[in-house]
């Protein structure tokens, strides 16, 4: 019983070191541990992030100071975000679109203005697939049959309306002159759900990202009909891009950090400074091409810029959509 | 099947590192899944950074380990303490419990580990032979036979509640209403969250299970203490007899094929099978009266479909790349973050690292079981500890293992509710299962009701459009009526008794 106990009293003391953070302050920045908060439960893509970024900046000595790594889950990055608000310059967040549209959706009070942004990392691309015996064989086909009767194609998507997913499906069929809010979607609990529904016949067509379908596609098990990247994607060159169809469409999923309101001028330029040149190491190029991530680099004027111009892509896309009326 | 892939498999896990990785993460895996709320995918997950260091073969057949670990520890306090550790161990209370209240305690253990340990080879063999035509089948789910293999589930609940049949159906209705809390997935809109954003993805079952089993628990012992401080508890031997061996061989035999079948489908998981292997017992056996008394086939039987279960959601992980439960997804993550990736080309470009964790496998459940039996002797002292030892362990331990669900204080308040809610429950003699367990399919019922429904237009044709659903159907309907027709025999049983009895006299 008592081995009960040790373990106990170990875990507590785990999670009160975890926990706790010093108080000190001076004009040196970073002058105490860094932190940054994964809005998600461990294991998923956002932790993974944070701890790819922790894992480059303190292994390859970028950064001196400890880093934690903090998991605040809940209400789709709700949670974390406004753990981060209240923190100080030493705590920075993972975020994605979500930051844009738990507002745009009227989930959230919080709005990206009210961050620091700090950077960009990397992106992924959206894919639109169907089963490999699918009687469509380009994207313009399957759009010409949702055109025609919009409820007769199933199309799954996941984990919820209104990700990147669902948009990117749905800014491509604006531009083909479909109303969107006339889509037929079937919503999975997530990305692997999705792809096996496309595999037991039991959707039309799926809209996913690009590393959910790429093996597939690889072992012939689906067809994808078009990436919406800018440039064919490497390893899969033969599939064609959105705008190669003559659909004008790049649509990246990306992934950033941003920090809490109004950091200092020093502050953020340390951070343009150590994570542009993180994105440079082969460490970095390592953790993109295990997770077939593709470099997105933007530093933090260029983000700032970057999400004002996605901040009004998604409010249009959103409207389309018919989630808000 | 690769004979040479399978082969060099073989060597790989056989490797002397491999082995100490085998071993370590089966210990933690009966440790963490032994405690209430801290679970296989939390150990893994705490994990993670440990990993980036290793090879990636080495770190699947660690995570794995864990994972299947966890499936023989989840019962230990159910036996014990009436605390399933986890969804999977709720099957385990209902035989394992009474078992140690009649002084069975080591014999309800042994018991428990041998059935694990058959039902996972059971799954490992199929593994071997069928996870392609396996994983096949598994796609012919859909939405349709999704809601009917939980609508079968649910069913469970009339064989859990005979004799207290309203009781039972309040306590599934109350967990049903549960499960709708969050934002439902098909529209984006937020149901009774209140404004609260934790809760706008749900109530983590876990939760539930911690809060009406451990604290509950513990607070209806504490208004009971009086009357049972006299008396001594037997703990019993640390091995099974014969008798015990005998009523529960079948059961173990033929709950492991179940739970495996089970186990491949991508979300159903531990918690359906065991409780599916659970029904299915009960309602064979000759003596169905016995099971919720401490019969030995009631816990074998789900012991042996939930440690299958979590081989065969191996399946999908590592033929499709696709996650069958939670903990298999924090193990996709970190395995894609190691440059290892499970999908349909892992056994073409890689066959030997994923024949090396099927071999891993094997080796895991031999040492499991030797694991778990030496630990028998100690954990029945878990008994003898004084209720003023034991208790306050368990409420911190509940706390601790809440506060690694999401990190979060706010389902502390949750905690305490349904502490005292799982209080309330026992003093009016609810049986508890049906309320955890309608909450855990719930939500998955519904939206794949609600999935099914929207691709056929709205015709409840769906349900009956493939071999499969009349299948899970027909199952639905045996195991609702089963307790009429288990009367109507009884009593014409009874009739032509009493009528041969009146003709010979």
């Amino acid at each position: 019983m008592r081995k009960f106990g040790m373990i106990a009293i170990l875990f507590l003391l785990l999670f009160m070191t975890a926990c706790s953070s010093g108080a000190s302050s001076s004009d040196e920045y970073p002058s105490k541990n860094l932190e940054i908060v994964a809005p998600a439960s461990p294991g998923g893509g956002w932790d993974l992030t944070a701890r790819s970024v922790e894992n480059v900046l303190s292994g390859q000595s970028l950064v001196e100071e400890n880093i934690n790594v903090v998991n605040k889950p809940g209400g789709g990055g709700e949670v974390g975000w406004k753990y981060l608000e209240s923190k100080d310059s030493h705590s920075l967040a993972i975020n994605s679109s979500l930051v844009l549209t738990n507002n745009l959706l009227g989930q959230s009070e919080m709005t990206y203005e009210g961050f620091t942004p700090i950077a960009t990392l990397a992106t992924e691309w959206q894919s639109l697939a169907v089963p490999p015996d699918s009687e469509y064989e380009s994207s313009k086909e399957l759009l010409e049959a949702i055109k025609e009767d919009p409820a007769s194609i199933k199309i799954g998507v996941g984990p919820g309306l209104g990700n990147d997913d669902h948009l990117s499906l749905v800014q491509a069929a604006s531009e083909f002159g479909i109303d969107p809010s006339q889509l037929n979607f079937l919503v999975y609990e997530g990305g692997g759900d999705v792809v096996t529904a496309l595999l037991g016949g039991h959707v039309d067509a799926v809209t996913t990202s690009l590393s959910e379908v790429k093996d597939q596609y690889l072992a012939d098990k689906l067809n994808i009909l078009a990436v919406s990247s800018d440039k064919p994607v490497e390893g899969i060159e033969d599939v064609p891009t959105w705008t190669d169809q003559g659909i004008d469409l790049v649509f990246p999923h990306w992934r950033g950090i941003m920090g809490p309101p109004d950091m200092t001028e020093e502050e953020i330029a340390y951070w343009d400074e150590k994570l542009s040149e993180m994105v440079e190491t082969e460490e970095w190029q390592e953790v993109l091409e295990n997770n077939d991530w593709e470099g997105f680099y933007k530093n933090s004027e260029e983000t700032k810029a970057f999400m004002d111009e996605q901040h009004n892509l998604y409010k249009t896309l959103i409207e389309d959509s018919g989630l808000i009326k | 099947m690769d004979g040479s892939s399978f082969m060099e498999g073989l060597f790989i896990s056989l490797e002397p590192m491999n082995i100490l990785w085998i071993i370590i993460g089966g210990f933690l895996g009966t440790i963490v899944g032994m405690l209430p709320g801290l679970g296989p995918a939390t150990a893994v997950a705490v994990l993670i950074p440990v990993t980036f260091g290793m090879e990636p073969v080495s770190a699947i057949i660690l995570m794995a380990a864990i994972y299947y670990g966890a499936m023989y520890g989840g019962s230990r306090s159910s036996i014990l303490i009436n605390t399933p550790g986890d969804g999977s161990a709720i099957a385990a209370t209902f035989d394992g419990y009474p078992m140690a209240k009649k002084g069975q305690a080591g014999e309800a253990l042994a018991i428990s580990a041998v059935a694990s340990f058959i039902g996972g080879l059971i799954a490992v063999v199929g593994f071997i032979f069928l996870a392609e035509p396996l994983a096949n089948f598994a796609l012919e789910f859909g939405p349709a036979e999704y809601f009917l293999l939980m609508l079968l589930t649910l069913s469970a609940i009339v064989a859990l509640s005979i004799g207290k049949m309203v009781k039972g159906f309040l306590a599934m209705m109350l967990g049903l209403t549960l499960s709708t809390v969050g934002i439902d997935t098909q529209t984006g809109v937020y149901r009774f969250t209140m404004d609260i954003p934790h809760l706008s993805e749900g109530i983590d079952f876990l939760i539930v299970i911690i809060g009406v089993y451990a604290i509950g628990e513990v607070l209806y012992n504490l208004l009971t203490i009086d009357q049972e401080k006299k008396e001594k508890k037997k703990v019993g031997k640390v091995w099974f007899t014969k008798e015990q061996w005998k009523r529960s061989k079948w059961p173990i035999l033929r709950s492991g094929p179940i739970g495996f079948l089970i186990g491949v489908l991508p979300g159903a998981g531990g918690s359906i099978a065991s409780m599916i292997s659970y029904t299915t017992e009960k309602q064979i056996s000759k003596k169905p009266e016995e099971f919720g008394e401490g019969a030995p086939e009631g816990l074998a039987a789900p012991e042996s479909a939930n440690n299958a279960a979590s081989v065969g959601a191996m399946i999908p992980l590592l033929t499709m790349g696709i996650p069958g439960s939670g903990t298999t997804a924090v193990m996709l993550g970190a395995l894609i973050m190691l440059g290892l990736r499970p999908g349909p080309l892992l056994f073409e470009q890689q066959p030997e690292t994923a024949w090396a964790l099927v071999n891993s496998m094997f080796i895991g459940n031999i040492a499991l079981i030797i694991i778990n039996i030496l630990l028998v002797g100690l954990l029945v002292k878990i008994l003898d500890t004084p209720a003023k030892v034991l208790y306050p362990i368990i409420v911190l331990l509940a706390f601790i293992g809440t506060y690694t669900l999401s990190y979060s204080t706010i389902d502390f308040f949750l905690l305490l509710i349904f502490g005292f809610f799982g209080l309330f429950l026992k003093v009016m003699d609810f049986p508890l299962a049906p309320l955890v367990l309608a909450l855990i399919v719930g939500g998955e019922m519904e939206q794949n009701f609600r999935k099914a429904l929207l691709s056929s237009d709205g015709s409840l044709d769906i349900f009956f459009s493939s071999g499969v659903s009349i299948v899970l159907f027909a199952l639905t309907v045996a195991s609702l009526l089963y307790p009429l027709i288990f009367k109507f025999f009884k009593r014409r049983n009874q009739a032509k008794k009493t009528d041969r009895i009146s003709k010979s006299s």
